[in-house]
């Protein structure tokens, strides 16, 4: 499996890592001495522990994807959908590369068997005392190094949003010359092919992912430097997040005198919206983790810049991708795609391998053109390849009658439509047969697999109990989708060849799984 | 649409089955995009990729130095290879068509996507 882009990020970060490591960090702390400048060979060989959250369900995956990607093993914690993971601070740029997690965060402390006292005042007094206790210094560190990460890419996400809506042309760009950027003004195929899929059938506001690559792997030097004001007193807020059932106290009492501590020890201003520094302190029955987050918004939204009703985060894309462990060369097909957030995810992450996007909605076939044409790996930003495609293509189909050739795709990995949110469950009982004949039909025997993530589980195992000679269940993953529990059944084709019936065959065969 | 795409598309009006393939293709736009080239990839490919066809639509899009079929030991040749990358993977056509062989049906390809829907008559169910 390829890993694009992740080696020349990592050097222009790197010089702006090296660079921050002088900066002052302006705390003032009570207990600890506060240094005048960092020396650099000891923060380079900084240790930390890093939190991530991910869909639950996927923690293996993620924990396969950190080994794989940072060399680190993966501790999978009892709290569903989080890992831990320990890095040297000069890999926090691989981890924001991370595909399979939403958020995270630096460790500050863990404390497991966490002895609770009897009444809520001496449990929440526990708390307050525990904040000047804990060992902020490094934590405190690697926030400060990724929240430059962060500035830089709101700032390039802004200006690109302009550059992309606006003619382009050369004389615009003042800032430093560098080859990549000149490229993007100057690169009138990549302009047309902007133009090109942005004839709105939609009328959307198109923010280009060009902008937040670009930002996300170039190098900022005196510019983010100068602009980093720097304030003396940060803001902060304290997100607690509970569960148990012996507990005395609710979140929001241990946030309130965990904050109270933690702004007196730092003399940090609270504000519970316009934050500099979010504190995590997460309980999980008798473990609490004190945590300091790395992430605002989600990462799980990256890939898509045109949104349908029913985008699926690309976190749980990218798990579900990884259940089918993806080959090189495997034609891997999305047949009821929306906005293409799993073929678009493929695409990224296992370009070795030849993906297809499909939908019967005009509406959402050309959102994931879009996203499509948006997506840029980042070692193609890099290189300057601005106009160059991926092993991707977009067609519009229907999942019930697919025109692909019997037997000539190897993974299918769909969002099947939950009734809920999007379609209807009475039609479910009609589509779920139809689906999975179709999916058997065009999937390899023997060697074929599909990961199909549906809500409506009933209607899914009745559909699958009438066709074990094409489809066997080999595992299922329970998922949490904005609040609705759903499953992923990831599916082996057997080594059965179809075979063509006739069409009134089909329409007995199909009515008769119905009853 | 690229021509590993149609190389696996099949016409699936009622009743035509194996026979609606390949479809036949045309072109009025046709663009090249230039793609990663990874020879490991294209390599695994060759085994999959249905030759006439791939021919037949190349032939229509008039492209030039399209090798006739596998050769002895193309796994290790480069410019074997980068040939058949160029060919599935950096022509695209953009604005054409795609005509069932059986049925005579033309499927219209608009701003690089084909639409394969039917109608309900054209339908097997």
């Amino acid at each position: 499996m390829q890993n694009l882009g992740s080696t020349a990020n990592m050097s222009d970060v790197q010089e702006a890592t090296n660079q921050l490591l002088h900066v002052n960090l302006h705390e003032n702390q009570r207990d600890t001495h506060v240094t005048e400048s960092v020396p650099r060979s000891e923060s380079e060989h900084l240790r930390v522990t890093i939190g991530a959250t991910v869909p639950t369900g996927f923690e293996q995956a993620a924990a396969d994807e950190v080994r794989e990607k940072l060399k680190s093993s993966c501790k999978i914690s009892k709290d569903r959908g989080k890992i831990y993971f320990d890095i040297s601070v000069e890999s926090l740029a691989q981890v924001h590369l991370l595909r399979s997690v939403d958020n995270l965060f630096v460790v500050v402390q863990e404390l497991k068997d966490y002895q609770f006292k009897e009444t809520k005042e001496k449990v929440l007094k526990d708390f307050e005392e525990l904040a000047g206790k804990l060992p902020w210094s490094d934590p405190l560190k690697v926030w400060k190094i990724n929240t430059s990460f962060k500035k830089k890419k709101t700032k390039r996400k802004k200006l690109n949003q302009n550059l992309s809506k606006e003619k382009i042309d050369n004389g615009r760009d003042k800032r430093e010359e560098r080859d990549v950027k000149k490229e993007l003004s100057n690169n009138s195929l990549d302009s047309h092919i902007l133009d090109y899929y942005e004839k709105p059938a939609i009328k959307e506001e198109i923010s280009t992912l060009v902008g937040d690559v670009l930002a996300s792997c170039k190098n900022e030097t005196e510019e983010s430097l100068k602009e980093d004001t720097d304030p003396e007193v940060l803001k902060f807020r304290v997100t607690c997040n509970r569960a148990g059932e012996k507990h005395c106290f609710s979140s929001n009492e241990a946030a309130r005198d965990f904050g109270g501590a933690v702004q007196d020890h730092f003399k940090w201003k609270a504000d519970m919206t316009n934050f500099d520094v979010e504190v995590l302190l997460n309980i999980h029955d008798n473990e609490v983790i004190v945590g300091i987050a790395l992430t605002e918004e989600s990462l799980h939204r990256r890939n898509i810049t045109h949104f349908g009703p029913t985008t699926l985060r690309s976190t749980l894309a990218y798990g579900m991708l990884r259940l089918c462990s993806p080959q090189p060369s495997d034609i891997i097909v999305d047949p009821m795609c929306g906005t293409g957030a799993i073929p678009i995810e493929g695409a990224t992450e296992w370009s070795n391998c030849f993906h297809i996007a499909g939908d019967n909605n005009p509406l959402a076939v050309n959102r994931a053109a879009n996203n499509i044409s948006s997506l840029l790996t980042r070692s193609q930003i890099k290189e300057g390849k601005l106009s160059w495609g991926l092993p991707i293509d977009a067609i519009q189909w229907d999942i019930c009658n697919l025109p692909l050739r019997t037997g000539s795709v190897d993974i299918i990995v769909t969002d099947m439509p939950f009734g809920k949110r999007m379609g209807s469950k009475k039609r479910n009982w009609n589509l779920y047969p139809a689906c999975l004949w179709e999916m058997g039909r065009i999937c390899k025997p023997g060697t074929g697999r599909a990961a199909l993530l549906t809500q409506d589980k009933k209607c899914f195992t009745k559909a699958l109990s009438g066709m074990e000679h094409v489809w066997r269940k080999v595992h299922t993953v329970w998922v949490n989708i904005g609040g609705l529990h759903a499953a992923v059944y990831l599916l082996n084709r057997t080594p059965l060849a179809f075979v063509h019936p006739s069409g009134q065959d089909k329409e007995e065969l199909l009515s008769a799984k119905n009853d | 649409m690229k021509l590993l795409t149609h190389n696996l598309l099949s016409s699936h009006v009622r009743g035509v089955g194996p026979r609606g393939f390949p479809l036949r293709l045309q072109a009025t736009e046709v663009r090249v995009i230039p793609v990663e080239f990874n020879p490991d990839f294209v390599a695994r490919m060759i085994p999959k990729v249905e030759w006439a066809a791939l021919l037949e639509a190349a032939d229509h899009l008039r492209l030039a130095e399209v090798p006739k079929g596998p050769i002895q030991g193309y796994e290790q040749d480069e410019t074997f290879l980068r040939k058949m990358h160029h060919v599935l993977l950096e022509v695209e056509v953009v604005e054409g068509t795609l005509q069932c062989p059986e049925s005579g049906r033309v499927f219209p390809i608009t701003r690089g996507i084909p639409n394969m829907l039917l109608n309900e008559e054209e339908t097997e169910t």
